[in-house]
Formats: C-alpha cells, structure tokens, sequence
C-alpha cells in the first residue's frame, strides 16, 4: 500500500509479480476498504464519507455529505460519548484510537463499531480537518459476550460445586453429631468430660463414646473404637450407639449390654467384610450420701481403663465384639472415691507413633504413668491435659481418638455440665 | 510408611501368604483382594506368615478376621505365623489371641 496520499505511479513502482495482488486504484481502496472512512470538517460536518460506511449505515452520499455531522452517525448513547470525552480527548491529543461506540442504521439496527480519529493540520498548525476511521466490530462484540457467557457459566458451576459442598459438609456434620453427644448430661455429684480428635478432618470417625441417664439415678457410659473409617465406619458406630443405649435401658448389666452388642453386630455383618469393635461399657451409681460413686464395667477387646488413683482397672479376656456368635466379656467394678477418675481412651491414644522417627509407640506404660501424675485432678481438668498430650503428639496420630472421663470431684462442687 | 508385599506359596497344610510391609488402611485392599481370589479345600489350613510385617493397624486386624471367616467358609482352618511383637500385644489386648492359631514360625505352621 501506498504510504504517501495518493499517487498514481505508487503501484508501477512494485515488481511485476505482485502488481495483479496490489490496488491499482486508491481510490477504490479508499471507497471499498473493510473499514469505513470519514473526513469531517472542526465543527464535525460530514466532509467525505467512503461507500463502506454509507453501506453500514444505509444512507446514499448526498444525504451525507455537507448535510450530517458525525455524531448524527452515533446512537443517543454514543452521542453524549462523543461530547464528553470523544471530541475533548481529540481535541486535547489531536487524535484518538479504538472508541467502541454504536452507529445508528438507516432501517434501525444498529452496529458496534471501534472508531479512530486524527485531526488534520494546515501549514501553519492550524487544525484543518478530521480523519476517521470506523471498524465493524460486531464480531468482536459477538465473541466478548461469548466470552463473558462463558464466564458467567463458570461461576456459576463454580457457585453451585461450592454450595454442593456446603451441603454436604452440614450433611457430614449432622451425621457426626448423630454419633457423638453434643454435651455430657451432668451426673449428680460427679463431673464428666470428653473429647474428640479424628486423625483426618474430611473422614468420619470410627471412634465413639456416650453418657446417658438409665433407671433412677444411675447412668451408663461407653466409648469405643470400630475397625475401619469412613462414612461405612460411621454407619456401624450409629448401630453400635443406639444398640448400646437401647441396651442399657433394657438391662444395665455390662456384660448383658455387651452380648446385646454382640449378637446385633455379628448378625449384620458377617463374611468377607466383617465389622466389629472394641468398647468398654459401664454404668455409674454415684452416691450423693459418701461422695463416692460405684463404677461397674465390661470391656470387648478395649484397652482397660484407667483410674487416676492411679491404676488400670485391668479387664483381660474381652474379645472384640461383633467377631463371634458367642464371645468372652470381661467385667470389672470399682468405686470411686472423692479425687478419683475413671478415664476411657481409645487405642489412637497409646497407638500414637513417638520418637524421631516415629516408630516408637506412646504405650500403656507411659499413659500410665501420665494418670500417676495427674490422679487427683478433677475429670476436665484431665480432660485437658489429654488434650494437651494429643496436640504433642501432633502428626504421631494415626487414628481418631476419644477421650471420656468421669470423676468425683475432691470437695463437692455444684453440679456442671461438661462436653 | 513401607509399601505392602504379598507373596503365596502352597505348603503341603494349604495356601501360605506372606505379608511384606505396613498392613493398614490404605494397603489393606490388595490383602482382601487375595482372600476373595482364594479358593481352599475343607480341611486345608491358610496360614499367614507375618514375618514381614512392619505395621498393623485395625483395618490390618479386620483382614485378619476377614481371612479367618474366609477360610471358615470352606470348612478350612487358619494361622498366623511370627506374629510380630506389636501386633501380637494388639491381638492379645482384643481377646483375638483366643481365636487364631499362632506359631512362631511359617515351618511350625505349615506342619501337618
């Protein structure tokens, strides 16, 4: 193309081979480009409008040329464009490039356009006229709303995976919470406490324990652990919870409580994918009268639990609940005088890996010899230094962990309620 | 973490799986796997040698009583062979000592 106006001699200039590929004519360059040309005069009178944009608009050259002004062209819109920055900026910069603005058709359509404007000066700076061209930018428009459809659609797909996932989240803490008591009952005379601690925060836990009131005034407590994790996990652990609760109301007996367990267990899951767990269940007769508490227990395949006088109250033989038709349970009874606590754990407690390299395990021993220094201390305040201990053992835990403690406090205390 | 390994062998008692590595809840899988692919005869015993084992957790324990309902399935008994001092704590903490079998070694288990 010809950089210097026009010049019939420009396109001779060319070697031969192109010369069919090059305009022959500026002119019909100028009238048929595939964007439209105007040259309005300072006050914006249509001086020269090329026939490309006469044919967007729809209107013949002399219904143009000396009788509009460039913003009779522009929609209402683009008019007040025009005036309040358009024609400023062009005035200020003498020119300005690539304004989307929208030109007016004769029949009433209308087409978005990009326009460029530059001013025109005399020999002694004086602005003679302006230049203009105007691209057809419906395309363009066409392919950024698409784009801007696109990305509507993916926020919302995006809104509604996060609000899926919301759901879901409140759906798996409901379920939780329909494992696991939200608080304690409070026990006349005593205090309890607890806590939870799955190993993984997004799987439901396999461990579980509860404190209920039976007949008159005593209560039944359990806490165990089921093989395995997951919402499958979690489906046995509800069956375990109301088995257990139903269980004790019918006959608070533990071993009685345990076979009940048992039998329910081994019923509903049996072959390839056995379900079972560990769990010592109790009941609690406190005595208001001494002060003391009568604790009697029976334990299927669980650690033994600990008494902080401090002890283990040993229940050797139990055997993991729900293996067998008929399976061996272990009681044990103790009573509990002011001071003292009875502490269930689960195995994520004495299971947890220690040492540099991890490979040591926490142990009976040490758990042992951790209730030696905290016997005396009131069931939340053990509570709490469980915790403790856990947060140390930091990423040692392999598995969830649950903690119960029930204790008779050292001076009586008004009643409270701990979860 | 060790990775699991399985090895099988057939002793003149029955099928001897060997078990390589941490037996726990995301390895677990493949042990099943093998158990539901055994076929054994009434009578044959399926021993499990544990000499290997680094790791057991209670997913580990309940492929163990998976593979004893197993075998009970075809009237066949089961063993565990060097249980390794942890788990046999474990098992001997779940009562599960009074139902499995226990040898010190995959010979005294193999043995008719």
């Amino acid at each position: 193309m010809c950089r210097n106006g026009p010049d019939p001699d420009c396109g001779k200039k060319s070697s031969a081979p192109f010369a069919a590929l090059l305009e022959d004519s500026v002119e019909e360059l100028y009238e048929n480009a595939p964007c439209g040309y105007l040259s309005t005069l300072m006050d914006g009178t249509i001086a020269k409008i090329n026939a490309t944009l006469l044919d967007w608009i729809g209107l013949e050259a002399d219904a143009v040329v000396g009788r509009m002004h460039f913003t009779d062209l522009l929609t209402v819109g683009g008019k007040l464009y025009h005036e309040t920055h358009f024609a400023p900026l062009l005035q200020m910069r003498g020119e300005i490039s690539g304004i989307a603005l929208e030109i007016k058709q004769a029949g009433g359509g209308r087409i978005p356009v990009l326009v460029s404007s530059v001013v025109k000066h005399g020999g002694n700076g004086e602005p003679l006229l302006i230049r203009t061209t105007v691209f057809d930018a419906r395309d363009r428009r066409a392919y950024e709303q698409e784009l801007l459809r696109a990305r509507r659609a993916a926020e919302q797909a995006h809104k509604q995976a996060e609000a899926d996932r919301a759901r879901l989240q409140d759906a798996l803490a409901v379920l939780q919470q329909s494992l696991l008591p939200a608080t304690l009952p409070s026990v006349p005379g005593m205090e309890a406490a607890a806590h939870y601690r799955t190993a993984s925060p997004d799987r439901l836990g396999g461990d579980f324990y509860d404190l209920f009131a039976i007949a008159g005034d005593r209560f039944a407590f359990f806490l165990g652990d089921v093989c395995g994790k997951g919402p499958q996990a979690a489906a046995v652990t509800s069956l375990i919870r109301y088995t257990l609760r139903a269980a004790a109301l019918h006959d608070p007996d533990p071993v009685a409580a345990l076979k009940t367990l048992n039998h329910v267990l081994h019923e509903r899951y049996t072959g390839d994918d056995p379900r079972y767990c560990t769990t010592i269940f109790g009941t609690l007769e406190p005595h208001p009268t001494t002060g003391e508490a009568t604790v009697r227990i029976a334990s299927g395949g669980h650690p033994p639990a600990l008494v902080l006088r401090a002890d283990y109250l040993p229940t050797p033989g139990g055997l993991l609940v729900g293996v067998l038709p008929t399976a061996p349970f272990t009681a044990a009874t103790t009573t509990l005088g002011p001071g003292d606590a009875l502490v269930l754990y689960t195995d994520g407690l004495t299971e947890a890996r220690t040492g540099e390299d991890r490979t040591s395990l926490y142990g009976d021993e040490a758990l042992l010899e951790f209730a030696s220094s905290h016997a005396g201390k009131s069931a939340p305040s053990v509570i709490r230094a469980l915790t403790d201990l856990l947060d140390d053992l930091g990423d040692g835990l392999d598995d969830d962990t649950a903690l119960l403690a029930l204790g008779v406090p050292a001076s009586p205390p008004p009643t409270r309620r701990n979860a | 973490m060790n990775p699991m390994r399985i090895t099988t062998r057939d002793a003149a008692t029955g099928p001897v799986l060997g078990i390589f590595g941490d037996l726990d809840y995301t390895t677990v899988g493949e042990l099943r796997e093998r158990l539901t692919a055994l076929t054994l005869r009434p009578g044959q015993r399926l021993v499990l040698d544990l000499a290997g084992m680094t790791f057991c957790d209670s997913s580990g324990i309940t492929a163990l009583i998976a593979a004893r309902n197993h075998a009970d399935a075809f009237h066949a008994d089961i063993a565990l062979a060097a249980v390794p001092a942890n788990t046999l704590r474990v098992l001997r903490m779940v009562g599960l000592d009074q139902i499995f079998p226990l040898h010190p070694d995959s010979d005294a288990a193999t043995r008719p």
